[in-house]
């Protein structure tokens, strides 16, 4: 047994799985607001880190420039979203609905592809260092950097929904939409809200893998990559989504520890998450921190 | 999905409420319409047979996937495995020299033991995790036709033999779409009478109220998990039509936009209802026809000149399928099967429809 | 009997003006949306641009043009098969420029029955047992299946080749050890047994293989595994997208292993979207040069290129290349087969593939390179020319010309191995 590859797989199935965390926290952000499933959003990271490479390439503008400019974009566009292609269907069967999100996905990886063409590309140099040492793993800047930003986010997230008037109002609406209705939140406006805010935060991620591996259409992978973490933690969680993400991350690497040193069976990496998925289901129906549904006739 | 039922129409007994048909006249209807469709090959070349085929075995495969979906209300995000799942044993049934007409039906009771088993966790799981633990499936299944080298031949894939009756080689389009139709009649009846029967009954039950059903002694576990296996069935014996239809079956093929395609077609073509799963199908499989047969009006026209589409036509032609499926949710958000409706009621009414 | 020949020979003549008009059907399946379009679009090009050079400065195939009828199937198989079949009953294609792996398995039955080429981009080995001679397990007779270069199995067998010779020149002492990395999936698993059977028999150690999926992701840890198992050679089996990510985590992690590439695995693409973790990659190249290379044949290619680059100042990564000379065995097959009056029937043009040894179209000396097909052997070429991807400097700005042109990125010649055409590797 390798203690210090071990230790070093558990560290970067931590760096990981945060990132993971952010996508599956945005995700988990759309469905408790408007009880939405996306699967559109692989396709959010996809267009942000496109659209963030345009900026940087381009039009040569600096990084932070450029990844505002990106957020800016980000948000107009999920509240557009939200308004032309969602609402129509508020309503309708929760499968309706998601089969609008994959439309919405086949349509973007399409697009994406006309526009930005076929070819992986790289995003110019954003740290001086590309990559650093921490506690003997040699880790890309930006994972490290991404590491901030989203403790950033997820502190943000905290004071917007404990203190802010729209994040109760978010919340109320998650309780219950015809009670907050009643209360005077508008309605509509959350849900528009959480897209925004979703649809930001996914860029954040994408940014980051796209600084790491290039940006490429197959970047929208990361989207599927998120149903473990978010059943994992529970639909409706914020908080398991982020725990989610960095169990799906150590579960990862670990998988491919146990392959590697004992089973060489291959592929574990890839498929453990998903056994794990469905026995924690099996365990536990509503995931690790779900609430549970009581219901009463 | 209320059905549309003419004033005048007086049921007597619960014999005459549960036909198969509705009237005698939609009776005579299908039954000329697949004698029709019998005389298909002698009108049509091997393009629109092969694209016949395929709407045959999408429907089987989409009409299964509607039992689960549509009657019994569980949502599954992996279909495509469990049809895969068929085609290879469907497949490996003839390696050990098992006739091809009954291996298809074995692969439909092998995949239905696989749905069983992965059906299982449906006893407890309800909606969307339970969507995500049919992913979990399709990831799970993806991964073993690959690993599997006995089962599946592995990544090589496997290549089988085609449909042989009494000594007949069915392999050629003109031929093997009557194998495809015979199967499409033969499953659509079946589902058609499985509504009508107690299980069929206690399904809807389960989606409309659980609940409630449950009070009125249904087994929830038990038919949440049957639903699941018979939805597996009807993918298992599409998959294996497939597979005799390409003699070659290969993991590539099944992956999860296909599982996605299947859904599509079921919620176009309306949940819950057994011809809408074929209309589904249909629409599905002609969409991307349709769209390129456009693309190739526009190539080279005054339009295509201008905008200097030339290369970026296949794109516009995914943007297209996308966005067909998008509109079609918010525009027709009940399927083709309740438009039919609208559309036999409309003349049925005529001209005092409103 | 002498005199029905010259009444038959008159016949002939008389029907020729008909035939000269009448077009020859072709069917061009690409892939320029879908999963593997980074590559595809280039060798679509490639192919594309080379028949319509055909047409363009030949008239054609004796003297009748070629119909081509492209369709973009977007890496789907099902769309593959419908357009398959539009083509065989609406268009009579007489032979069809094929892609990858998805669409090859799909339709090589339906290519032998109907009796039509069909010249893939799919190289895999088990395409090349045309007569059915191995009788190994699970391949099959593909008589109508050509490509053009190596088989995936022997690209791999020559980069093991050179790999041997790479140790013993720098001095290294024990045995090397050997990995084979990739998803476990069609592609990528192709050449597996081939390549880590004949490192066994070079005298490799051979290590236990790394999985690593066909999408990007975080692959530090197959990188980790990679470095704790003390690997010197790894095949990167998958296609570019998802080796970028490998190559690029591997350079994070500090790894030091010489990789050996694949045909779609690796290219100028790829080398930008990887930057520097690309440089040092050896892998395989189809052709004798690479574009801005100097070879005879390469003035027939940059006539080719003004097809669909007026200006003649485009760079062509080296798939456009491999699908030039893909395309102009098609084209010479055709000649043999309509020469002296011959129907160009898709049976004759199979047999147009068997009719000459050492096999370069004319005019394309030095770039494609010599093809021998026989009517039990479809492994055209056994030479496998090596490169070595060279990036020096950032990639981010500037297209791949502009990086060619200023030497940030360059590919080197390496070597270049001529396999045994051994019997036992025969659909492997």
């Amino acid at each position: 047994m390798d203690t210090t590859l071990l230790f070093q797989l558990v560290l970067n199935g931590l760096i990981v799985g945060a990132l993971y965390g952010v996508v599956a926290m945005s995700f988990v952000l759309i469905y408790k607001a408007s009880q939405v499933v996306n699967f559109a959003q692989g396709e959010f990271l996809l267009v942000g880190a496109w659209v963030c490479w345009w900026m940087l390439t381009t039009w040569q503008l600096p990084f932070w420039a450029g990844f505002l400019v990106t957020l800016a974009f980000m948000t107009l566009f999920g509240i557009l979203l939200q308004i032309i292609v969602l609402r129509p269907l508020i309503g309708e069967p929760v499968i309706s609905v998601i089969m609008a999100t994959v439309g919405l996905s086949i349509f973007f990886q399409a697009l994406m592809k006309w526009m930005f063409g076929v070819f992986a590309q790289p995003f110019p140099p954003i740290f001086t260092s590309e990559r650093m040492r921490v506690m003997g793993l040699e880790v890309q800047t930006v994972y490290i950097a991404s590491l901030g930003v989203s403790a950033l986010i997820m502190l943000g997230f905290w004071w917007f929904f404990t203190y802010s008037k729209h994040g109760l109002a978010m919340r109320a609406t998650a309780f219950d939409q015809q009670v907050a209705q009643s209360l005077g939140v508008s309605v509509p406006k959350v849900f528009a809200m959480s897209w925004a805010i979703s649809a930001v935060v996914s860029t954040v991620a994408g940014v980051v893998v796209g600084v790491v591996n290039g940006v490429s259409s197959a970047l929208s992978f990361y989207g599927i990559k998120v149903f473990p973490a978010v059943i994992l933690g529970g639909l409706d969680s914020i908080v398991g989504a982020v725990l989610g993400g960095l169990i799906v991350g150590v579960l990862e690497n670990l998988a491919q520890y146990v392959d590697a040193q004992w089973l060489n069976w291959g592929n574990m990496y890839q498929i453990a998450p998903f056994y794990a998925l469905i026995l924690i289901l099996l365990i536990k129906p509503y995931g690790l921190f779900g609430t549970r549904n009581i219901e009463r006739v | 999905m209320t059905s549309m039922t003419p004033a005048g129409d007086f049921r007597s007994s619960y014999r005459a409420d549960t036909t198969i048909f509705p009237t005698r006249s939609s009776m005579m209807a299908t039954i000329a319409g697949v004698a029709l469709l019998c005389a298909a090959p002698l009108v049509f070349g091997r393009y629109e047979l092969g694209l016949l085929i395929t709407i045959g075995f999408s429907a089987i495969a989409a009409l299964g996937l509607n039992i689960l979906v549509g009657f019994t209300g569980q949502i599954s995000i992996g279909h495509a495995a469990f049809f895969g799942f068929g085609a290879f044993a469907s497949a490996l049934l003839v390696e050990y020299h098992v006739p091809v007409p009954l291996a298809i039906w074995g692969a439909g009771l092998m995949t239905a033991v696989v749905g069983l088993v992965f059906g299982a966790p449906a006893a407890r799981l309800k909606g969307l995790y339970l969507a995500i633990a049919t992913l979990a499936a399709q990831f799970i299944l993806e991964d073993f036709f690959a690993r599997a080298r006995w089962f599946s031949g592995g990544v090589a894939g496997r290549v089988t033999e085609p449909y042989e009756l009494f000594g007949l080689r069915l392999d050629r389009e003109e031929t093997y779409f009557y194998v495809v139709l015979a199967h499409v009649v033969v499953m659509f009846l079946a589902a058609g009478n499985l509504m009508r029967t107690r299980d069929g009954r206690a399904l809807i039950a389960v989606r409309d109220h659980y609940l409630s059903a449950e009070m009125m002694g249904v087994n929830l576990a038990y038919y949440r998990t049957l639903s699941f296996g018979i939805a597996s069935f009807f993918a298992g014996v599409a998959g294996a039509l497939y597979a005799h239809y390409l003699l070659f079956v290969s993991v590539e093929a099944f992956n999860i936009l296909y599982s996605i395609q299947f859904l599509a077609m079921i919620i176009i073509g309306g949940l819950g209802s057994v011809m809408g799963s074929m209309m589904g199908a249909a629409f599905m499989v002609l969409l991307p026809e349709v769209v390129q047969a456009g693309a190739d009006l526009l190539a080279g026209s005054a339009i295509d000149r201008t905008l200097r589409l030339g290369a970026s036509i296949s794109f516009l032609r995914e943007m297209a399928i996308g966005a067909a499926i998008i509109l079609f949710l918010i525009f027709e958000p009940d399927g083709l099967a309740h438009r039919w409706k609208m559309i036999k009621a409309y003349w049925k009414l005529y001209p005092f429809s409103h | 009997m002498r005199l029905p020949l010259p009444l038959l020979a008159g016949a002939l003549l008389a029907a020729a003006p008909a035939f000269a008009q009448a077009p020859i059907p072709v069917g061009h399946l690409m892939d320029n949306s879908g999963a593997t379009s980074d590559v595809g679009v280039p060798y679509g090009q490639g192919v594309a641009d080379t028949l319509a050079w055909v047409n363009q400065t030949r008239n054609g195939v004796a003297g009748r043009r070629l119909a081509v009828s492209g369709f973009d199937y977007g890496y789907q198989a099902p769309r593959a098969v419908s357009q398959y079949q539009s083509w065989a009953q609406r268009e009579r294609v007489v032979a069809i420029q094929g892609w990858g792996t998805a669409d090859t398995e799909a339709l090589v039955r339906f290519v032998t029955r109907d009796r039509i080429p069909y010249i893939s981009g799919s190289y895999s080995a088990a395409l090349t047992d045309a007569g059915g001679t191995s009788r190994r397990q699970g391949v099959e007779p593909a008589p109508f299946n050509f490509f053009y270069g190596p088989s995936y199995s022997d690209a791999l067998r020559g980069m093991l080749q050179w790999a041997a010779e790479d140790w013993r020149a720098r001095g290294q002492q024990g045995r090397p050890r050997y990995v084979h990395m990739g998803a476990n999936h069609p592609y990528p698993n192709s050449p597996k047994e081939a390549g880590e059977a004949l490192a066994r028999e070079l005298g490799f150690e051979v290590l236990p293989a790394i999985q690593f999926a066909l999408t990007p992701g975080d692959y530090t840890a197959q990188c980790l595994t990679l470095k704790n198992q003390g690997a010197n050679y790894a095949y990167l089996g998958n296609t570019a997208g998802s080796n970028i990510s490998v190559l690029r985590a591997c350079q994070t992690v500090g790894v030091q292993v010489q990789f050996l590439g694949n045909v779609w695995g690796m290219d100028e693409n790829a080398m930008k979207a990887a930057g520097t973790a690309a440089d040092g990659v050896v892998f395989p190249v189809r052709t004798g040069v690479v574009w801005g290379g100097t070879a005879p044949g390469m003035e027939t290619l940059r006539a080719i290129s003004r097809v669909s680059d007026q200006a003649g100042t485009a760079y062509r990564p080296v798939h456009y290349l491999a699908g030039a000379c893909a395309a102009m065995l098609m084209v010479e097959a055709m000649e043999t087969a309509a020469a002296n009056g011959g129907q160009v029937s898709g049976e004759r043009i199979r047999d147009g593939f068997y009719a000459r040894r050492d096999w370069v179209p004319a005019g394309f000396q030095g770039v494609c390179t010599p093809s021998t097909f026989t009517a039990q052997d479809h492994r055209g070429t056994m030479r496998v020319a090596l490169y070595r991807a060279r990036v020096t400097g950032n990639t981010a700005q500037g297209s791949v010309q502009e990086l060619m042109t200023a030497g940030t990125m360059a590919l080197q010649p390496v070597a270049n191995i001529d396999l045994q055409r051994r019997a036992d590797w025969l659909g492997w």
